[in-house]
């Protein structure tokens, strides 16, 4: 592989005397699509916390481009190029689909802390958040306040304030969570279109769609790395069935 | 400063300490689990030290203001709760800061109106009026042994209600996920008001046991009030233990402080507070 | 558009007593705009930044007090050097006493707040030379060449001018990148942080802006007055300003402004009618605690839309 653009060393979290992250050595390379699988409790979401800098790792060490993150706040490795989505949609309720996408384009393109001009005369913040709007399908909504989007649009403009950032590195929590097919179809083909040139973490439970994007898919089981694979490989291996009980991917 | 003298503040410091930390845990407990910040938790010692003068002043006897007084508080409590605070549970922090803060001026209205604004003191317990000798020099009031001990045996007497009981179990609970308790069928309102219930008793508590000691005047709960979210911070976000901790540090403090350096004595505590907010800023034990 | 057609109207009218020179309504409507910016100020940080805080009354105080030092101790009476140096002297305080309360998170926050809102208080009162519960007089007031702000009309119109500088300030600042990003902090400070922006730095700012505009409500009321004392730094203070804010409307700028205006007349009235006033304000407190959360401009609005 060439040099990963994000890895894991040994990375743990323990809460009390259970170890929901153990040891976790993971290496992710430039432009793949590299998906977390697992049983329920298996530390997924734990883990891609502690790669945005939400959760700290007890010991163990997680590398950003050959940089030493463990210890950053989740905005210093947003501003590093990481991405983030959430397991339930995230977005600012109350705003407007474009003030949410704006919001997210004015993290990068100037420094925030501007009193006088108004914002709206950042004319490249705008274009931003059009190209963002646009990519994330939701351009004829931007008028409407995101809370009042249904459920699987506030997905897409989770996707689309992540966009808007420009990010190298997209951690994505269970995306098509709560989705319902032609939702959850919608979300793929979105996060197809933006795989080029971009490093995603997906970690998800619907299996069809894992091997449908995917390139590599890990599997977590009690926290720990069970195995890593192509789709292929892993739907074949005997040990993730076992870890499976039974859930044929 | 001699053995003796020493031995009194420490003792003085612990006693004082004692005392804030029943008034804390009840307002930790308060905004641990049901999540409301209520500014009218000073109002209760202050009821609770005026009931004791009231009370004890009636029936001759601060062991029967005591047995009279808590169920009382509990009672205000409940009603305080049904009335006010169930409507704070899903508002933001303004309006709870609010709505607090214009019960604690009905409090303050109402206790001047009641018992007039003049300071009154309260009578120590005969048995207890004895002084313990410290040394040459000092002694101790029994008083103040009896607060002390008392402090003591509540503090032990809610460790094992919270660690061992089925209302503990629920409490702990609902600290940590209110909506799923009640998801579990657990009647969430009856646990929220017997909690408040139960905060408001400690406070008063604590009001009666001080009164002999400080007296009874106008505006005692705001400072009480005030050194308890100091101990709040400095002891950690949720956490008893850390509570105690920070109660037994802030009244040693101040009770250090006014007497190693007269004119800071107050700023003492402050002191210490902006020290943790500095080094650990989820508090002591947070 | 019509807003602003209102409050252009609004402020002219307050212009009046200037010309009029009735001493009951300098004074009267001196004060109450000077509660405006404060609650102005104060909306920033609750409104918009989403921190309640407790502590903007220590800076007003300490703005004011400074004016009383700087008076009576330099004998300097040009508001061009004191005016600057005690919204030095209010800002550095917000600074010191923002950075350490903002390292406590949601309800510990405010309790910080207040914790160090006490801590001046008592120190405005206990320490030596400072007046005690009393407080100080400002034995010259601020003067500028031909004019003397110790004459009711002047200062009136100084207030006047500080007020809608700090109105057009605060819109201005609001509707830059900045103001977006508290209003996006308030919405949802950990969504936020994941965007990149490091929300703490951003809360401090806010924190020491609108603790340098208390700084200025401060020196223009003891310009107003003449006089100084601990009580302006208690925390009943900080609470009733708070209970503008809400009666007004938060985060809507001019809702806590009309909130303002209203609480000064109530007060002044309500004075005159019991001494149990303080009853009275507890109940109104609670009773607009529950029922109009929004506060008048959440009716004004709903009215309209």
């Amino acid at each position: 592989m060439a040099e990963p653009v994000l890895e894991t060393r040994g990375l743990t979290r323990r809460f009390g005397a259970l170890a929901a992250v153990d040891g976790v050595s993971l290496a992710f390379a430039p432009g793949e699509v590299h998906a977390v699988i697992g049983p329920n409790g298996a530390g997924k979401s734990t883990l891609l916390a502690m790669l945005a800098g939400e959760l700290r790792a007890t010991s163990g060490s997680i590398r950003l481009a050959g940089r030493d993150v463990t210890r950053f706040s989740p905005d210093r490795i947003s501003r590093l190029g990481v991405g983030r989505s959430y397991q339930t949609a995230n977005v600012f309720g109350e705003l407007t689909c474009r003030d949410c996408v704006w919001l997210a384009a004015q993290s990068r393109v100037r420094s925030s802390m501007s009193f006088f001009w108004p914002a709206e005369r950042y004319a490249e913040v705008g274009v931003r958040a059009a190209r963002a709007l646009n990519a994330c399908r939701l351009a004829d909504r931007h008028t409407t306040p995101a809370r009042e989007l249904s459920y699987g649009e506030q997905r897409q403009l989770e996707i689309g304030m992540m966009l808007a950032t420009e990010p190298r590195v997209l951690l994505l929590d269970e995306p098509l969570a709560g989705l319902g097919h032609d939702e959850a179809k919608q979300v793929i083909a979105l996060l197809q279109a933006v795989r080029a040139d971009r490093t995603l973490v997906l970690v998800e439970h619907d299996m069809e769609a894992v091997f449908a994007i995917a390139d590599r898919v890990t599997v977590l089981a009690s926290g720990r790395v069970l195995e890593t694979g192509t789709p292929g490989q892993i739907r074949l291996s005997p040990r993730v069935r076992e870890a499976y009980l039974g859930n044929e991917p | 400063m001699t053995l003796s003298l020493f031995a009194l503040q420490l003792l003085n410091g612990v006693e004082y300490g004692l005392l804030l930390f029943l008034v804390a845990s009840g307002l930790t407990l308060v905004f641990g689990v049901l999540g409301v910040l209520n500014f009218a938790h000073g109002s209760f010692y202050m009821l609770g030290a005026y009931l004791a003068y009231w009370l004890s002043a009636r029936f001759g006897s601060l062991w029967i203001a005591i047995a009279v007084g808590v169920p009382l508080m509990v009672a205000v409590g409940l009603l305080v709760e049904k009335l006010a605070i169930a409507r704070l549970y899903a508002r933001d922090h303004l309006s709870q800061v609010l709505l607090t803060y214009g019960l604690v001026l009905l409090f303050n209205e109402l206790q001047s109106y009641a018992f007039g604004n003049d300071v009154q003191s309260v009578p120590t317990p005969a048995p207890l009026s004895i002084r313990i000798p410290l040394g040459e020099a000092q002694t101790w009031p029994a008083y103040r042994v009896f607060t002390a001990v008392a402090c003591l045996v509540l503090a032990a007497a809610m460790r094992q209600v919270i660690l061992r009981t089925r209302f503990g179990m629920r409490v702990r609970a609902g600290a940590s996920n209110a909506e799923m308790v009640s998801a579990l069928g657990i009647d969430i309102r009856r646990l929220f008001a017997a909690l408040f219930a139960a905060g408001t008793a400690l406070a008063a508590l604590a009001g009666m046991l001080a009164a002999p000691l400080t007296t009874v005047y106008p505006g005692m709960g705001e400072g009480v009030l005030i050194l308890s979210f100091v101990v709040v911070v400095i002891g950690g976000i949720g956490s008893i233990k850390g509570a105690f901790l920070g109660a037994l540090l802030v009244g040693l403090s101040d009770v250090f402080g006014k007497v190693l350096l007269p004119g800071f004595a107050s700023a003492i505590v402050y002191a210490v507070m902006a020290a943790v907010l500095v080094l650990r800023p989820r508090g002591l034990l947070g | 558009m019509k807003l602003r057609v209102l409050l252009a109207a609004g402020a002219l009218a307050l212009l009046a007593p200037a010309f009029s020179g009735d001493r009951f309504w300098l004074q009267f409507l001196g004060k109450a705009m000077i509660t405006c910016i404060f609650a102005a100020s104060l909306d920033l940080l609750v409104g918009y930044a989403g921190l309640v805080s407790l502590a903007h009354a220590a800076f007003f105080g300490i703005s004011a007090y400074l004016l009383a030092g700087l008076s009576n101790q330099l004998a300097l009476v040009n508001p061009l050097l004191t005016l600057p140096i005690c919204l030095l002297a209010a800002a550095v305080a917000a600074l010191v006493i923002g950075w350490l309360s903002l390292r406590a998170t949601g309800v510990y926050f405010i309790m910080v707040t207040l914790a160090f809102t006490q801590m001046l208080y008592y120190f405005f009162n206990d320490a030596p030379g400072l007046g005690g519960s009393d407080g100080l007089y400002v034995n010259d007031r601020p003067r500028l060449g031909p004019l003397d702000f110790a004459d009711r009309p002047t200062a009136y119109a100084g207030i006047w001018i500080a007020l809608v500088v700090t109105y057009l300030l605060l819109t201005r600042v609001l509707r830059a990148p900045f103001g977006r990003v508290l209003v996006g902090i308030r919405s949802n400070e950990q969504r936020m942080r994941s965007l990149g922006f490091p929300t703490p730095r951003y809360k401090l700012v806010a924190f020491v802006i609108a603790g340098a505009l208390a700084g200025l409500a401060g020196y223009l009321d003891a310009t107003l007055y003449g006089f100084v004392n601990p009580a302006q730094v208690g925390w009943r203070q900080s609470g009733l300003l708070l209970m503008t804010v809400l009666l007004g409307g938060k985060g809507t700028l001019y809702g806590p402004m009309i909130g303002a205006l209203l609480l000064t007349f109530i007060e002044h009235y309500g004075e005159q009618v019991t001494t149990h006033w303080n009853a009275i304000v507890g109940a109104f407190v609670i009773a607009v605690v529950l029922l109009m959360p929004r506060g008048i401009a959440g009716l004004l609005r709903g009215a309209r839309g």
